[in-house]
């Protein structure tokens, strides 16, 4: 009992251009909870990749139960324990319960599949985690929870001792999670070691016994949960230094452009309500899954709204599809650039005219090339895209150029609204300041900025007012000026607390 | 968790596809009745013995493909195949080969093609559609020049008029037990190919290839030998239906087979296999098949012409496939469908 059952040392990982993992340690036990525990980015998920054989890592030691690994594979990690039960749920859909936990390693008399035999080890399997699931059951009929259950049960068929689980809890509900904890209360009694990934930290005084906190891709420290508070849990993910200087613009705010009341769409809209005013950049903080991306894509119309109401300069507006939304003047600059945000098959100068083509056909519908020639010599200029020509293919373009050319499709017609969902992620330094730049002159100009990020640091330099989301809901407004990371990751982890405390 | 005590009704609706393989008997027996009460001839014996002999062909090559939608791919070569099959069985024994070393040689001409296939699908991940037709191109051209670009003589003229018989009976005009032999050979395809599918591992691996590819790739399936097995069967089953071809019209015709792989997705279509991979039972490619066979016999009893006919076969395949659509965004409404993110958590800078 509490032999450690993994060691990593001085583990390194880097990618092109970023220290994912800088000399982490991390430790587990058999027999205990170790909550894993960073903002977004801080590299939980990396370092749980290399230990199940998903990166290899660059340097360090590594050891699962007593033995030592160097490059291990996913094949290898699986016969050494280790199981991940990811946030993405990983099965065939259209099989039985009993046919995903057997996948890939059936068993058969001669060539027949013995199906009894699978399904009675798998209902044994079930028995022992208390799960009633018949392992007959179609996994697509199943709910998430279930699903997810069946994962860990996959996991302890092929005698897993490590569990890792991403966030397990984000998608249950009150009672889900309490039959999750009971299973995993389980499994700790029988000599499990379980590394539990998760943002909600009103949780983990009903299952974890130690946490470890990362922040950066460093290791900074870990401790014995009962020996410490929630407080002190958020000082160490949050102690972020800030690196970059940003360049903000002070404007006079002026009047309301443009309000969005009670708006939902789904799970993750709920109640969405505020306001955005000339001459100021609204940023909207939250960790990942808060809701954020769902609010812009319900707002833009690609997501259908179940209810609310939007006001643009005072007027109420009606958006239903996103060639709605641009006609009023609302435009959206996507998470992601590549897949949502460009055609990245098509030269600039078509995926500038391609929202705009309204404006640069003649009554025939056939595209005026010295009105399309105009409109792109302007984007170029203006926005300062550095690129040889116009007809280069957009996927050519570095990242902080492709966002601006983004940018400057919408900026070509006179759009009220702009919304920018995570426009600096995956780009360079020097690349993000130009985007910020971008922002300070729409804010200028008087066009209503709402600007989604999961960095701090950046949401805190650049926007003027800062609303907090979490889970679907507003859970804050700030002022940039007055708050501090502290305040806003607590604010960001205020999840409705679904169990009562003390359980 | 008991199921042996569930209701038979239950137990057997409970198994995956079944609804939409019943579905394509109830229709069948709706369509049957229905020309049957315009025109009584369709109820004769002679006409069901007739009917079960005509669906043969479309039932085999439904099985091919069946196997392919499973899998979430599609194979354009059947039809070329069956007419190599036809072209280099017809040109081996009307040249004086016995039948037997015949029949081998065009089937290894014709497992190298699903060979080909396989490897071109599963191991350098060409588009099946575009895959498939390239081979589908190269097949048929086989077909035309294995005889030098004409329909082979008569078979009977290379082995003589016994042996020739002896072939054509086997295959086509025989029969045993009153039922045609060529409708006995498609019941043991479909018995065997059944067995493959639903009970052995290959056939669970061809699920889970077509559900989620990624997910089975993780537990350890091999993507490449499974689309190769599938394509093999598809090949396999187009070569048979050849040779049944060859039968019927005594020699090898260069046309053989035309545009059967549409057929064949028809067929299984109608019976309830989603072209989108992960489901449908080959009991439904059966009565998908029947359908179909039943439908163009009984427009041809009532006098309709063929035209109405290719227009009918539209649009119960369309409507067949609109179902399946239907139904699965009534399961996708229920499951999140979150996007996730490509990047590693860590890359943030």
């Amino acid at each position: 009992m509490n032999d450690i059952i993994v060691s990593m040392h001085d583990i390194c990982k880097s990618f092109p251009g970023v220290k994912a993992l800088d000399h982490v340690d991390f430790e587990l036990r058999s027999g205990e909870v170790m909550a894993l525990l960073g903002e977004n980015g801080a590299g939980k998920s990396t370092l749980m990749k290399v230990l199940s054989g998903v990166y290899t890592r660059d340097s360090g030691d590594m050891e699962i139960q007593g033995k030592a690994y160097g490059n291990l594979t996913p094949k290898q990690a699986q016969a050494a324990g280790v199981a991940i039960i990811h946030q993405e749920l990983n099965m065939c859909r259209h099989l039985t319960v009993a046919e995903n936990m057997f996948l890939g390693r059936e068993k058969v008399r001669g060539v027949v599949l013995s199906q009894r035999e699978m399904e009675a080890e798998a209902a044994e399997v079930l028995g022992r985690l208390k799960i009633d699931i018949s392992p007959r059951t179609v996994v697509g009929d199943l709910p998430i929870s279930k699903q997810q259950m069946v994962e860990i049960a996959k996991a302890l068929s092929m005698d897993a001792r490590i569990l890792i689980m991403d966030e397990p809890t984000s998608a249950l509900t009150a009672r889900e999670i309490e039959d999750l904890f009971r299973i995993i209360r389980d499994l700790r009694a029988t000599d499990h070691g379980i590394v539990y990934i998760s943002h909600r930290l009103e949780e983990l005084q009903h299952i974890v016994d130690r946490v470890t906190i990362m922040r950066d891709g460093q290791y900074i420290a870990t401790m014995n949960f009962a020996d410490t508070t929630i407080d002190q849990i958020i000082t160490h993910m949050v102690g972020r230094e800030i690196k970059e200087k940003f360049p903000r613009v002070t404007c006079e705010k002026g009047k309301k452009i443009f309000e969005v009341k009670n708006l939902n769409a789904g799970r993750m809209v709920r109640n969405v309500s505020f306001s955005l005013y000339e001459g100021e950049i609204v940023g909207f903080a939250g960790l990942m899954g808060a809701g954020r991306t769902e609010t812009t894509r319900a707002i833009f119309g690609i997501d259908p709204k179940q209810s609310g109401q939007i006001f643009l300069d005072g007027k109420e507006i009606f958006i239903h599809s996103p060639s709605g939304a641009i006609r009023q003047g609302v435009v959206l600059a996507p998470e992601d650039r590549k897949k949502d945000g460009l055609c990245t098959k098509l030269s600039i100068r078509h995926n500038i005219a391609l929202p705009n083509l309204d404006l640069l056909c003649n009554r025939l519908g056939v595209v005026s090339h010295s009105r399309e020639n105009a409109m792109c010599d302007r984007a170029v200029k203006n926005l300062q895209i550095k690129t040889p020509s116009v007809d280069v293919d957009a996927a050519n373009l570095s990242g902080g150029n492709q966002q601006k050319v983004v940018v400057g499709k919408w900026l070509a017609r006179d759009s009220r609204v702009v919304i920018f969902d995570e426009p600096t992620r995956g780009i360079d330094v020097a690349a993000k300041v130009e985007i910020y730049h971008l922002m300070n002159q729409l804010k200028k100009q008087g066009i209503a900025v709402m600007f989604v990020s999961s960095e701090l640091p950046e949401v805190l330099g650049i926007a003027d007012r800062v609303i907090v989301m979490c889970d679907g809901q507003i859970t804050g407004e700030v002022m940039a000026r007055e708050t501090t990371q502290n305040e806003i990751l607590t604010l960001a982890t205020r999840f409705e607390n679904k169990m009562a405390a003390g359980q | 968790m008991e199921h042996s005590k569930q209701p038979f009704l239950k137990r057997l609706l409970s198994v995956r596809g079944m609804g939409a393989a019943l579905t394509a008997f109830a229709g069948l027996i709706i369509i049957y009745i229905a020309f049957g009460l315009i025109n009584p001839t369709v109820f004769s014996g002679r006409n069901i013995v007739n009917l079960t002999r005509s669906m043969s062909k479309y039932l085999i090559i439904g099985i091919g493909q069946s196997y392919l939608l499973i899998t979430g791919n599609i194979d354009l070569s059947i039809g070329s195949v069956v007419g190599m099959s036809a072209m280099i069985s017809g040109t081996l024994m009307s040249g004086g080969m016995h039948p037997i070393p015949a029949i081998l040689v065009t089937l290894v001409a014709c497992l190298l093609v699903g060979v080909l296939n396989g490897m071109l699908v599963g191991k350098f991940q060409l588009p099946p559609f575009i895959a498939t037709l390239g081979t589908m191109f190269v097949a048929r051209g086989v077909a035309y020049m294995v005889n030098g670009n004409r329909n082979t003589n008569a078979i009977a003229s290379g082995i003589g008029q016994e042996m020739g018989d002896k072939f054509q009976n086997f295959f086509y005009y025989g029969d045993t037990l009153g039922l045609y032999n060529t409708f006995w050979i498609a019941m043991i395809l479909f018995a065997a190919f059944f067995f493959l599918l639903s009970k052995t591992r290959t056939g669970r691996h061809i699920y889970a290839i077509g559900s989620n590819a990624d997910a089975a790739k993780l537990s350890g399936v091999s993507v490449v030998s499974t689309v190769t097995k599938a394509y093999l069967v598809s090949a396999f089953c187009s070569f048979v239906v050849g040779l049944i071809l060859c039968a019927q019209a005594s020699m090898g015709n260069m046309e053989a087979g035309n545009t059967y792989e549409m057929y064949a997705v028809a067929a299984g279509v109608i019976g309830g296999i989603s072209p989108l991979g992960g489901t449908g039972l080959l009991l439904g490619t059966l009565g998908g098949a029947a359908v179909w066979q039943t439908l163009e016999n009984g427009l041809n009893m009532i006098g309709a012409q063929v035209g109405i006919q290719r227009i009918v076969i539209g649009v119960i395949v369309v409507f067949a496939v609109l179902l399946d659509v239907v139904f699965r965004r009534g399961i996708f409404s229920r499951k999140s469908t979150k996007k996730t993110n490509e990047l590693p958590a860590g890359v943030q800078k």
